[in-house]
């Protein structure tokens, strides 16, 4: 168990503490941006892969974020790069409790409910929907040219994070993110979440509510979308109204089909191959960025349906059993 | 002594089918009733209606006196009712292991708990071990759920139905689609739950109706035609009309109309 799960994790801390030291800034770049996407896409995981309830509308979340974030720095001044995150978690959790109300009370998903179709174009509403208040507000959203400039994030203390050291920062929050994360979809409450995936009828003759896990899984996972996006504001510093629009939804819908929604570090692993395709995509066939992302979820269905994580998951334990032997 | 479960009156119409109509009945604490009846009966309206999976359009119903016509299913396994579904009904994906915490914790307070690890809540994990070994499922704790037997898993539904210590156990089918033998374990395992639990159940199969009840209630289109004890039930001239003389019932046999409903 300690070779199994602890040196690959060990290896890999080590590997992404140091790599900037060996590679060029814009790589360091890419790195960090894979960690954000992976934050995300492991975020919709927690409603998708444990508790089965599937959203096309994630990035409303990742979006409140980034925008809580940026409006909270340009518009409001609040330059602590704690209290905006904090503020704009906040933000994004309300944002979540109001939708998620006419969400699984309305269109539903899950036992007793017509058909999760309504409730999967519900989600794509929901985010549409926030990126058309985002034009609208145009004194406090930039309308449809969005928010730029978004400063450096200050840590308080005088310290301030310069893009070098932003990897750093990004790494920290995502392993805390992984750490409570990973105790919530083991805990008590995690179990009765698969449960509900598994069987929900059954869940309800066993006692429990299964509408609040729902929900309440719901507002988790779009808090750690809203940490994502909180991140993104910060690394790109510039941000549009597709951010929080089925775009930007369908790269954490890509990233949990193709890491596996089994798998907990799925998403993060697909979040690597996603943006290293995203860059290479960028470089030689710019125009032809929306084929290629279609290209990548055929690919997934037709070569990894049970995605990248439980591929590499079931290698690895091959080869561990393989040493041993 | 006052009924555990009260049923008053209920009736259930969906749109102008009537499927269940003026129907009353109680069943007394420790008792074991089963309900008989042809397909489209109303068991199965009856039974939802009980579990909350339905809320029926007249009548209430009553447990331990409180009025739960309307109350939802998982507030009825607070109150001391639980439930086995006909198609077994578990989490394939899991293991036997699992369905098991996951059935003992739907009545603990710890459900919400989203800080500490299930896997190492050492009282739950005692807890189902001695559930999984009164029903001699803890040899294959660590086998995932879907790839048991069938038998086993009519096994394991049980076990789970049981898992929130109920006073009230409701069976749907609970021999559905097993073999004699097998059936047989059943009755012996329902024989054995002690008068602390009260158990109505749905049956076809009539060895374990005879084996099990003590009172026999038959349901013809919607309403109650007759009760009385297993030896009035096996004499009763009107049951052999409505049911055993016209289509004889075999075992898990009929159960399949049900089941595709």
């Amino acid at each position: 168990m300690l070779v199994e799960v602890g040196l690959p994790m060990l290896v890999i801390v080590v590997l992404v503490l140091v790599l900037p030291l060996f590679i060029p800034a814009f790589v360091a770049s890419l790195v960090t941006k894979m960690m954000i996407y992976g934050l995300f896409g492991m975020s919709l995981n927690i409603i998708w892969g444990y508790a089965g309830i599937p959203s096309f509308g994630h990035a409303a979340f990742f979006g409140a974020g980034a925008y809580g974030a940026g409006i909270l720095i340009l518009r409001v001044g609040i330059s602590n790069f704690w209290l905006n995150m904090l503020l704009a978690l906040v933000a994004t959790a309300v944002i979540a409790a109001i939708l998620g109300v006419p969400a699984f009370r309305v269109f539903g998903v899950g036992a007793g409910t017509a058909n999760p179709i309504y409730f999967l174009l519900a989600t794509i509403a929901f985010g549409e929907l926030l990126a058309r208040v985002a034009i609208w507000l145009r004194p406090i959203t930039g309308g449809s040219t969005g928010l730029s400039g978004i400063p450096e994030p200050d840590l308080g203390l005088g310290f301030r994070i310069t893009s070098g050291r932003y990897y750093y920062l990004v790494f920290v929050i995502l392993a805390i993110c992984i750490y409570i994360m990973y105790r919530i979809v083991n805990s008590h409450y995690g179990y009765a979440l698969r449960g509900i995936h598994d069987n929900e009828r059954r869940m309800q003759a066993l006692g429990y509510n299964t509408w609040l896990y729902k929900y309440t899984s719901w507002i988790i996972a779009a808090v750690f979308g809203g940490v994502a996006g909180v991140l993104f504001a910060y690394y790109g510093s510039t941000l549009v109204p597709n951010n929080l629009a089925m775009v930007t939804s369908d790269i954490a819908f890509l990233l949990v089909i193709m890491g596996s929604t089994t798998v907990f570090f799925g998403p993060l692993i697909a979040s690597v191959v996603f943006v290293g395709v995203e860059y290479v995509a960028s470089l030689y066939l710019p125009d032809r960025w929306p084929l290629i992302f279609g290209f990548m979820f055929v690919l997934t269905i037709m070569l990894i349906p049970d995605g990248l994580g439980v591929w590499i998951l079931r290698g690895w334990r091959r080869f561990i059993r393989g040493a041993a032997a | 002594m006052a009924p555990l479960l009260e049923i008053r009156d209920v009736s259930m119409h969906f749109g102008g089918l009537a499927a269940l109509t003026d129907v009353s009945f109680g069943i007394e604490p420790g008792e074991r009733l089963a309900l008989i009846g042809p397909n489209g009966a109303g068991k199965t309206t009856l039974f939802n209606v009980l579990t909350g999976q339905l809320h029926p359009s007249a009548g209430e119903v009553l447990f331990r006196g409180h009025d739960i016509t309307h109350a939802s299913v998982f507030s009825r396994t607070h109150l001391g009712m639980a439930r086995s579904f006909q198609i077994t009904s578990l989490f394939p994906h899991q293991s036997v292991k699992v369905n098991a915490l996951i059935a003992l914790q739907g009545t603990k307070k710890g459900r919400y708990n989203l800080v500490s690890y299930l896997m190492k809540d050492k009282h739950m994990q005692a807890e189902a071990q001695r559930l999984l070994e009164s029903h001699g499922l803890w040899d294959l704790r660590e086998a995932t759920v879907s790839s048991l037997a069938y038998g086993l898993q009519r096994k394991l539904e049980i076990a789970l139905s049981l898992a929130s210590d109920p006073e009230l156990l409701l069976l749907d089918e609970p021999s559905c689609g097993l073999t004699t033998t097998e059936s047989a374990e059943i009755t012996a395992l329902i024989k054995d739950l002690g008068s602390k639990i009260t158990v109505l159940m749905i049956a076809h199969d009539m060895d374990l109706v005879f084996g099990v009840a003590e009172r026999v209630m038959l349901l013809h289109y919607g309403r109650i035609a007759c009760e009385g004890t297993c030896d009035e039930i096996r004499s009763n001239q009107m049951v052999r009309d409505i049911y055993m003389g016209t289509r004889h019932a075999a075992p898990g046999h009929e159960a399949t109309d049900d089941r595709d409903r």
